[in-house]
């Protein structure tokens, strides 16, 4: 259904979009420069570690097309894994910590979408109140500390595997196939790429603008609900700090995945890939030693380098 | 099919509407009857597009009712409006670019799948071809709209409305954009429409559609309703009376021409994307037409010459020096283009008036690069002086301009840049009958001056009244050139379209 989809593209070279590129040339770099990157078990760590950020920039990926912005997820994702830690750690109940970080993150999603749908607060501006509030908050309830206590069955949903595939990986397939299925066969994902591309042709049509545009931030905000407790499980403990920069790699990677800022022009199989290119360049540049602030700086790096070959053949 | 005269399909009475501080809408009563063209016609802010929005629901009137088959109803969301077959075609069009044909034409109606939410692709994708072909459009309705030109996404609009029913089809300006060929296409369709017993609104700045078209004529001035009238009831120059207020000269003619002077543009060998080996000259003192149909080449051209686009062969003189390709340089030679769409590419509209005026000719105006406020005050106010643009004060907000006025600040502002050559592409494009003529008297005012310019005109009868002589463009190549003398419509017709 996209502008790019792969069915109409031709094979030639040309055509191949900038974040296929970036994609094969960091996986062949890191393959002749680290012997134990190309090996199962490495590729399996690689998207096992992905799922968060997937988790995170699936949701992205809608709300950018909406010509909008979330600068409230990577610290909406920390405060849902404390109220996730804290509940279990009080309750001893895994599904009442599930159901705590889906509450945060259906609240901030909700409060981010009426800010911004009803109130028509910049999105710019109010994720980034919110971003503040949710990180002071995080903060707050823990006193800068990590909550430490998780029972073995949540941690559990990190490091099992189901028929050889890790559960998150599992939950990874699973959130994209459900944002896919939203996003290009759904009256909603229909709507989501008149959001970004013409509100008037909503308008006219009937169609509550304002609804669903809250409702691509709730969606935003369930999903970091989700990552929460996969972000818990990995961690096995929650820490006020771990989300971090996580919205930071969440628009790297739908930007690197060639979904546009403007008219709605959006690729949900590009974030994929963009997902996996940030995952793989963490990954090769750990195995070769790069401090993680490097890598920050590598990850901007080829933001600017799959849009700049996209620019380049004139894709947008 | 026989016309039912008797009972009109739909009616409007007594609507009145204000926003803050104008009174948009002051009871004005419409009728609507099955296989007519109603043409309402007005100058821009006479309230034909309240009016209409009124009626398809995306305002709330005031005051007044609303009667379908002469039952009393009401219409307060577009679903209302929807609901009684009511569709508009915007000018502004309600497409969504990265969505297809078909997500476009059923969009806010998708047909459901068995589960809720999910879309039943299928029949989207025959229901829009079978829409598609009703009104003779063969295109796969897969293809993603963005890539469409304008002609091209009117049909859309139109498979859109039919699509839904519509009894009532409201048209706003549907002819500004198209070409000679794409106008007649549309016009055949709206036959069939009409036969098939739908009734159309058709929203009109041209005096020709009014009359080719109508069945009906309804005039509206300041929103009031002025005269509803048939065609047969009056003529041409008696309709503009009516709607400007005060009798005008509808074909301006220049009062006295200049003789041309030195070569101010020499094109030779132009090529580039969307045309090759071009070959033309203007002088000063010359309003030279740039004519042929839409898409022939003309706006890429201009767009070559100023220095926008890139160009792979030829070279461009101004004043006898040649100009390196890039719109830097163009405009420091004194060239200026002001582009077909003013909102979009010409102003900064939501910025003052003075602040566009001397956006130019900054660096001009201030040597040392620090803005001095009285000075940029003084260079806005003698422009607004010399071009005559209605402002209070060059504070005032570009948008809350007419259009005609708008045109002026964008001419201004490179007249204070000392611009000597200009390009005009559609100078008069969504300009109101009475600000037309004096758009056309800027222009010769210009030519008067020493200035040189290149004028771009859908309007045939424009380049006649207004050009010097024309280069007439077909399929990306200068066609011919044709002397004063042989400035007709006919021979412009003739070197536009023959093959």
């Amino acid at each position: 259904m996209s502008a790019r989809n792969l069915s109409t593209a031709s094979l030639s070279i040309a055509r191949v979009p900038g974040v296929a590129i970036v994609l094969g040339a960091l996986c062949a770099t890191f393959g002749v420069m680290s012997p134990g990157f190309l090996t199962p078990a490495n590729i399996a760590n690689i998207l096992t570690q992905s799922t968060i950020l997937l988790l995170l920039a699936l949701p992205m990926t809608l709300i950018i097309m909406t010509e909008g912005l979330d600068l409230s997820i990577g610290a909406v994702l920390t405060l849902a894994s404390i109220a996730l830690a804290v509940t279990v750690v009080a309750t001893g109940s895994a599904p009442l910590g599930f159901l705590a970080a889906l509450m945060v993150g259906f609240c901030f999603g909700l409060g981010n979408g009426v800010l911004i749908a009803v109130f028509d607060i910049p999105p710019f501006i109010t994720t980034l109140g919110t971003l503040g509030i949710a990180q002071g908050l995080s903060l707050l309830v823990t006193d800068g500390q990590s909550v430490v206590g998780i029972p073995r069955s949540i941690e559990a949903i990190y490091s099992e595997t189901v028929a050889g595939i890790p559960v998150p990986v599992v939950i990874g397939a699973l959130a994209y196939a459900v944002t896919h299925g939203l996003l290009y066969h759904t009256r909603f994902g229909t709507y989501v790429f008149a959001l970004g591309g013409n509100r008037e042709a909503l308008k006219v049509a009937g169609i509550s603008v304002r609804g669903m545009l809250i409702r691509v931030y709730v969606f935003g905000g369930l999903m970091a609900g989700f990552a929460a407790l996969l972000m818990t499980a990995r961690l096995n403990s929650a820490h006020p700090t771990a989300g971090i920069g996580m919205e930071f790699d969440a628009i790297a990677a739908v930007a690197v995945g060639g979904t546009s800022f403007e008219r709605g022009n959006g690729w949900l199989f590009g974030t994929l890939l963009g997902v996996i290119a940030v995952g793989v360049l963490r990954n090769g540049l750990n195995l070769l030693a790069v401090p993680s602030s490097a890598q920050v700086a590598c990850i901007g790096a080829i933001v600017i380098i799959a849009l700049f070959i996209d620019g380049q053949r004139g894709e947008r | 099919m026989a016309r039912v005269a008797v009972m009109p399909l739909f009616v409007l009475r007594g609507i009145s509407k204000d926003f803050p501080g104008v009174k948009a809408l002051d009871d004005v009563s419409f009728e609507i009857r099955a296989g007519e063209v109603h043409m309402l016609v007005g100058e821009n802010g006479a309230g034909k597009s309240t009016l209409m929005k009124i009626l398809c629901g995306a305002y709330r009137a005031d005051r007044g009712s609303f009667f379908n088959n002469g039952e009393a109803v009401t219409i307060d969301d577009p679903t209302a409006a929807r609901k009684f077959g009511i569709a508009v075609i915007f000018q502004e069009f309600t497409l969504v670019p990265y969505l297809d044909l078909a997500q476009n034409i059923f969009l806010g109606r998708e047909p459901a799948a068995r589960l809720p939410g999910l879309i039943d692709r299928r029949r989207i994708y025959t229901e829009a071809k079978r829409v598609l072909d009703m009104i003779g459009f063969d295109i796969d309705p897969r293809i993603p709209v963005h890539g469409l030109g304008v002609a091209q996404q009117q049909m859309v609009e139109i498979a859109k409305a039919l699509s839904q029913d519509a009894r009532i089809l409201v048209m706003d300006e549907p002819t500004a954009a198209l070409s000679d060929r794409e106008t007649e296409l549309l016009f055949a369709m709206i036959a069939r429409l009409k036969k098939s017993g739908v009734a159309i609104v058709y929203i009109s700045h041209r005096l020709s559609e009014v009359f080719a078209l109508g069945d009906r004529i309804t005039v509206l001035r300041d929103g009031r309703k002025i005269a509803s009238l048939l065609p047969v009831e009056t003529t041409p120059d008696q309709l503009v009376t009516l709607m400007v207020g005060r009798p005008v000269d509808t074909t301006y003619t220049r009062p006295g021409r200049p003789t041309a002077g030195e070569i101010a543009l020499e094109v030779k060998n132009l090529s580039g994307s969307g045309f090759s080996d071009i070959n033309l000259t203007v002088r000063t003192g010359e309003i030279v037409g740039l004519s042929g149909l839409v898409g022939s080449g003309r706006t890429e051209v201009a767009r070559a010459i100023f220095g926008a686009d890139r160009v792979t062969a030829g070279e461009i003189r101004l004043f006898g020096q040649r100009v390196e390709g890039s719109a830097v340089d163009s405009v420091r030679r004194g060239m200026a283009l002001i582009p077909e769409n003013r909102k979009t590419q010409g102003l900064a509209v939501n910025r003052s008036v003075g602040d566009n005026i001397i956006l130019v000719g900054l660096r001009k105006l201030f040597p040392s690069g620090l803005f001095m406020p009285r000075r940029a005050m003084k260079a806005a106010r003698a422009i607004i002086d010399k071009l005559r643009i209605a402002t209070p004060t060059p504070r005032r907000a570009v948008a809350t301009l007419s259009g005609g006025n708008q045109q002026k600040v964008v001419i201004g502002k490179w007249l204070n840049a000392d611009a000597r050559f200009f390009i005009f592409d559609e100078p008069t494009r969504g300009i109101d009958v009475g600000a037309k003529a004096e758009i056309f008297r800027l222009l010769d005012g210009l030519v008067h001056n020493g200035a040189a310019i290149l004028m771009i005109s859908s309007e045939q009868i424009e380049t006649v009244h207004i050009c010097d002589r024309a280069y007439v463009m077909r399929g990306g190549r200068i066609a011919g050139e044709l002397s004063h003398r042989e400035l007709t419509e006919a021979n412009i017709v003739r070197l536009g379209t023959h093959q």
